[in-house]
């Protein structure tokens, strides 16, 4: 049992170092990816605005999502579908901001996100960007060109200090290979050596992933509870 | 049942229940005194090997193996082992806690815990301020007024970004509470409440406090210092790799 619940945990922070690693574009293209090419956009938008936003605040404790900003993907881009009061932006990204890159054009991923405010005001709006160009039909490489490019001239601002988010629902689709993500908070840092932190080192409950293109370090810590407060080990 | 008492316990740590503050049903002031007075520093101290090992269960191995361990003395924290990553790890006492805490004083509380390198460059600097001036005799008063004091001639540090502390030792004592300790990772933040990371509502993994007070009104002068907050973020193991109770 005990071996059990262990093995568990092991997979469970297996999956998320996967699922942060790829996520950050750090695996390289496989040539065998199932989705070559973008869907049609349909297939990407969820038709139901109401549930896009029940799932995009299903991704914090309501007590957080409740009062938050929800974004929801239109056919150009993330619209704002509800003002929020409490600083933090709710949203479902899609396969190019949050799957593996074999699956960058995986049409049923759906991954929900809030933000806190500090986050929102650095990191959103890099996603934000990046969802533009990809709907107004760039190709992944010219998108990471585009985002970096931004972020060297400082049309894209660095982190924010204490930008974080929550991805603690138990709703969504990570991906075919991960389909649902550990409960787990992010955090955003301006490049930062991992080891700062003890990220990734054997026993630390932190992993992280850099982007040194995009000046980027994100954290990730496991949660014991999914955002409904039900335990999620 | 279990979740709360963890939360509480992890509150209670260098912290009071979330309740406490919120209901403002009663202010630390109000609050049973159950160590209202520093206890024979003998109590304070335990064998300096132990010590040593107690700090640096704090982190898994690969952190703590290369960390400096700092010890307590008669008088003040001392440099037992020195390092080579930048991280330094300690055993707490009731005195790292906040002004106003019941704890304060609780000869008990043996708190391990591994700072990383910002953190020891910007945080500790204060420990050993206020353990000296303590164990020097002062009260609590004049030592919030000298560490006030050295702030305004940047005497101590302002707080660095990507600052952590590991407390994930299965031997800590951090509170006469519940099951008295619980693995949890701590960020410092010059925030001045929980509310920019979503912390202490309702289902939220993040815990937060003022790291200087629980009540503004114990210690008026804390009122002027940086705003200072730290977050907490319970963790499923304890650094030896087990797995810790839910929360």
């Amino acid at each position: 049992m005990r071996m059990k619940k262990l093995g568990a945990i092991a997979i469970r922070s297996l999956a998320l170092l996967v699922v942060l690693g790829t996520a950050y574009r750090a695996m390289a293209q496989d040539a065998t990816t199932p989705y070559p090419n973008m869907a049609p956009i349909d297939h990407y938008l969820m038709t139901d605005q109401g549930a896009e936003i029940a799932l995009a605040r299903s991704a914090a404790p309501q007590s957080i999502s409740r009062d938050a900003a929800v974004l929801v993907l239109g056919r150009h881009g993330f619209e704002t579908a509800v003002k929020g009061k409490n600083g933090f932006v709710c949203i479902v990204e899609r396969s190019w901001t949050s799957a593996p890159d074999p699956e960058f054009w995986n049409p049923k991923v759906r991954t929900p996100i809030c933000y806190n405010a500090a986050a929102a005001l650095s990191y959103l709006p890099r996603n934000i960007k990046r969802n533009d160009l990809i709907l107004a039909g760039r190709t992944k490489a010219q998108v990471d060109e585009a985002i970096v490019a931004a972020v060297e001239k400082r049309e894209l601002p660095p982190m924010e200090p204490g930008a974080m988010c929550y991805m603690m629902s138990k709703e969504g689709y990570g991906g075919d290979s991960v389909q649902h993500w550990p409960s787990h908070l992010m955090f955003f840092y301006s490049q930062t050596d991992p080891a700062t932190l003890g990220a990734g080192l054997p026993g630390s409950p932190i992993l992280a992933m850099s982007d040194a293109q995009e000046h980027l370090t994100t954290f990730a810590i496991g949660v014991q509870r999914w955002s409904d407060g039900t335990e999620a080990r | 049942m279990k979740k709360n008492q963890t939360r509480k316990v992890l509150l209670s740590a260098f912290i009071l229940v979330t309740t406490l503050i919120a209901s403002g049903a009663a202010t630390a002031q109000d609050a049973k005194q159950p160590y209202p007075t520093m206890a024979p520093i003998e109590q304070y101290l335990i064998d300096r090997d132990a010590e040593i090992a107690l700090a640096r269960s704090a982190a898994p191995d690969a952190i703590s193996h290369d960390a400096s361990v700092i010890v307590l003395t008669r008088h003040g924290y001392e440099t037992a082992v020195q390092g080579k990553n930048g991280w330094v790890c300690m055993v707490g006492r009731g005195w790292m806690a906040m002004f106003d805490h019941p704890e304060f004083w609780n000869p008990k509380i043996r708190a391990a815990d591994c700072l990383n390198p910002p953190a020891a460059r910007s945080v500790l600097p204060y420990v050993y301020k206020r353990t000296e001036l303590l164990l020097a005799g002062h009260s609590k008063p004049e030592v919030i007024a000298a560490i006030k004091a050295a702030i305004d001639k940047k005497e101590l540090p302002a707080l660095e970004q990507g600052t952590v502390d590991y407390m994930m030792s299965k031997s800590s004592y951090l509170t006469d509470n519940g099951d008295h300790n619980g693995p949890h990772l701590m960020f410092y933040e010059t925030a001045k409440d929980g509310a920019a990371w979503g912390a202490n509502l309702t289902n939220s993994p993040v815990l937060s406090v003022n790291y200087w007070y629980i009540s503004a009104e114990a210690y008026p002068q804390l009122k002027s210092f940086p705003p200072l907050s730290v977050f907490l973020v319970g963790v499923d193991k304890w650094s030896d790799g087990t797995p810790a109770p839910p929360m």
